[in-house]
């Protein structure tokens, strides 16, 4: 990444960071390695997917090293949420390239601000870089989205890939519900999302991943498929692992189609949840809730850190709009469960 | 003879008292929805647990181990993976029972260093770990150790198996020979992973996993 001059938007005035995090010297943003990424690196682009680090630990300068080679990212946007006067606001706002988001809307009377982020370039191509850092502090609410579903069209010689830091801070709560993604023919896309959160925070993933269509009609004819969140609990003494969602479809490497693999199905969908309040009632409140559907559905509890449990849903389908149902119906109730909210009603189509 | 043949002979017997006679890591379910229900359609499932899970998650453990990796990060990082719960409880139940009679009988500094670990609640001790710690503390190269711990893991499902589909004791000796090759794919697979690959378990077998904590009948705790 290169100091190049960038546009900085302020939705309100900038504040200084309580929590230190707004680490960059300088004007510019955004022109230095995240923190966590250069801790824990993808392992260098150049080599390609099956290259693989000898080392179970990069050394952090290799890392920053593997970071600085990079070139600028193709589309990166930094989101800070506060609470201003009784609601949820942005607090830093900065973009870059082929993102954005366009303005906050509020859904409802909550105070949870809506933010929808646009891909203005409409997919996403080889070798392309995505950096999005989201930042959800102490009491605010945000909920993130997309305009339309995230495309990967082809990727000769070097895969796309984004990657996403987020920290949410005491009681903070961050709802992402973003489109699906949808891998098309030859396509290969690595996703990494970190999330650092407090015992008190509130967390709420979805993701639907679907194949593109592909002139003979099969499901799987892309390449490769990763997508790893890391969560990690911070408290006084320090930040633990909680959940480590790694996945990977390769689809030339191995069958995938069948047993143990995608079941016969083409689309996964899955759920994260982490929050004091996840225990197993509400595993088994969301197992009754998506058993009848068609699609095939598991539901599980991660171990307890610092007091505070994720859950895991898993599904697989043969629709995004299944998926994107039963989905719903689960963001739907702990939103009216934890938060006496109704579902979430999105015009975006 | 080598001085660790022996020990890595029981370490790896299906005798040892781990526990593993209790767990089907998901298989339970399969043939609760007969899709496993015979020699072959078991023999498929397993070549898909030996290359999607034993690979990505246990022996890049051992690898990660013997290549020096930190203990209580692969630990961590074993636990934070496993997200089906029977799986990461059947995991440190068996870890749990190896580190005990490894201190016994393979007693070690590495392995007392582990077992501190867990009792302060650092680490949950996690199976393919405790393993890779005896084992290296023996001087068991790399690749003699995870084609043992393979090979005792596909013994056990096997066995398992056997009794709960049920299939033949011949059936049963098949398939363990079938699965020589997906052992040594594995091992040849697991060469090429990096850090990026650890705990990357197909859908299909986690939801299943995860299925197994409602199954009504079942013999297995996972």
């Amino acid at each position: 990444m290169s100091g190049t001059v960038r546009a900085r938007l302020t939705v309100s005035p900038p504040l200084v960071s309580a929590s230190g995090l707004e680490t960059e010297p300088g004007a510019g943003g955004g022109a230095r390695p995240l923190p966590t990424i250069a801790s824990s690196s993808w392992e260098g682009r150049a080599r390609g997917p099956l290259a693989g680090s000898a080392t179970p630990r990069p050394m952090p300068d290799s890392a920053a090293a593997s970071w600085a080679s990079d070139c600028s990212p193709m589309g990166a946007l930094e989101l800070r949420v506060g609470v201003r006067g009784g609601r949820s606001v942005a607090t830093h706002q900065y973009h870059q390239g082929a993102l954005r988001v366009i303005r906050p809307h509020y859904l409802d009377g909550s105070g949870q601000v809506c933010y929808v982020v646009v891909n203005p370039g409409g997919a996403y191509l080889g070798g392309d870089v995505y950096v999005l850092d989201m930042e959800v502090q102490a009491g605010a609410s945000l909920l993130l989205t997309t305009q339309s579903a995230t495309k990967v069209y082809r990727t000769p010689g070097c895969f796309a890939e984004q990657r996403m830091e987020i920290r949410l801070g005491e009681g903070a709560r961050l709802e992402m519900v973003p489109d699906q993604l949808i891998a098309y023919r030859d396509a290969s896309y690595r996703q990494r999302s970190h999330v650092t959160l407090r015992p008190s925070s509130s967390l709420v993933l979805t993701e639907i991943i679907t194949p593109g269509w592909s002139p003979d009609g099969a499901a799987f004819k892309y390449q490769e498929l990763r997508l790893r969140n890391e969560i990690h609990v911070e408290d006084e003494s320090g930040a633990k692992l909680l959940a480590m969602d790694n996945l990977l479809i390769r689809p030339p490497a191995r069958d995938v189609t069948g047993l143990g693999f995608m079941e016969g199905y083409s689309h996964v969908g899955s759920l994260i949840v982490v929050d004091r309040r996840v225990d197993q009632a509400l595993a088994d409140e969301l197992h009754t809730l998506t058993d009848p559907r068609e699609a095939y559905t598991g539901v599980s509890l991660t171990a307890t850190v610092s007091g505070t449990t994720g859950l895991v849903l898993r599904a697989l389908s043969n629709s995004t709009g299944e998926l994107h149902r039963l989905l719903s119906d689960c963001t739907a109730y702990l939103r009216r469960e934890w938060h006496g909210q109704g579902p979430i009603e999105l015009r975006k189509h | 003879m080598n001085d660790y043949q022996l020990a890595l002979q029981q370490l790896c017997d299906s005798a040892l008292p781990t526990g593993a006679f209790a767990h089907s890591f998901g298989f339970e379910t399969y043939i609760e929805r007969r899709v496993v229900f015979d020699e072959e359609s078991f023999g498929r499932w397993l070549t898909v647990f030996v290359g999607q899970q034993l690979t990505y998650s246990d022996a890049l453990a051992v690898r990660f181990l013997y290549e020096g990796g930190d203990l209580a990060e692969l630990d961590a990082h074993l636990n934070a993976q496993l997200l089906p719960r029977e799986v990461r409880e059947a995991s440190a139940k068996m870890g749990g029972r190896l580190l005990e009679i490894g201190v016994e009988v393979f007693p070690s500094p590495e392995l007392d260093a582990y077992i501190s670990l867990v009792r302060e609640g650092q680490a949950a001790g996690h199976q393919p770990l405790a393993f890779a710690v005896v084992a290296r503390s023996l001087g068991v190269p790399f690749e003699a150790a995870l084609a043992a711990y393979l090979f005792a893991s596909v013994t056990s499902l096997t066995q398992n198996a056997v009794r709960a589909i049920p299939l033949g004791q011949n059936a049963g000796q098949r398939i363990l020979r079938k699965a020589h090759d997906d052992v040594a794919a594995a091992i040849e697979c697991v060469r090429h992973l990096g850090w990026d690959d650890f705990g990357a378990v197909s859908p299909g077998l986690e939801i299943s996993q995860m299925r197994h904590e409602r199954q009504r009948a079942r013999m297995f705790m996972s």
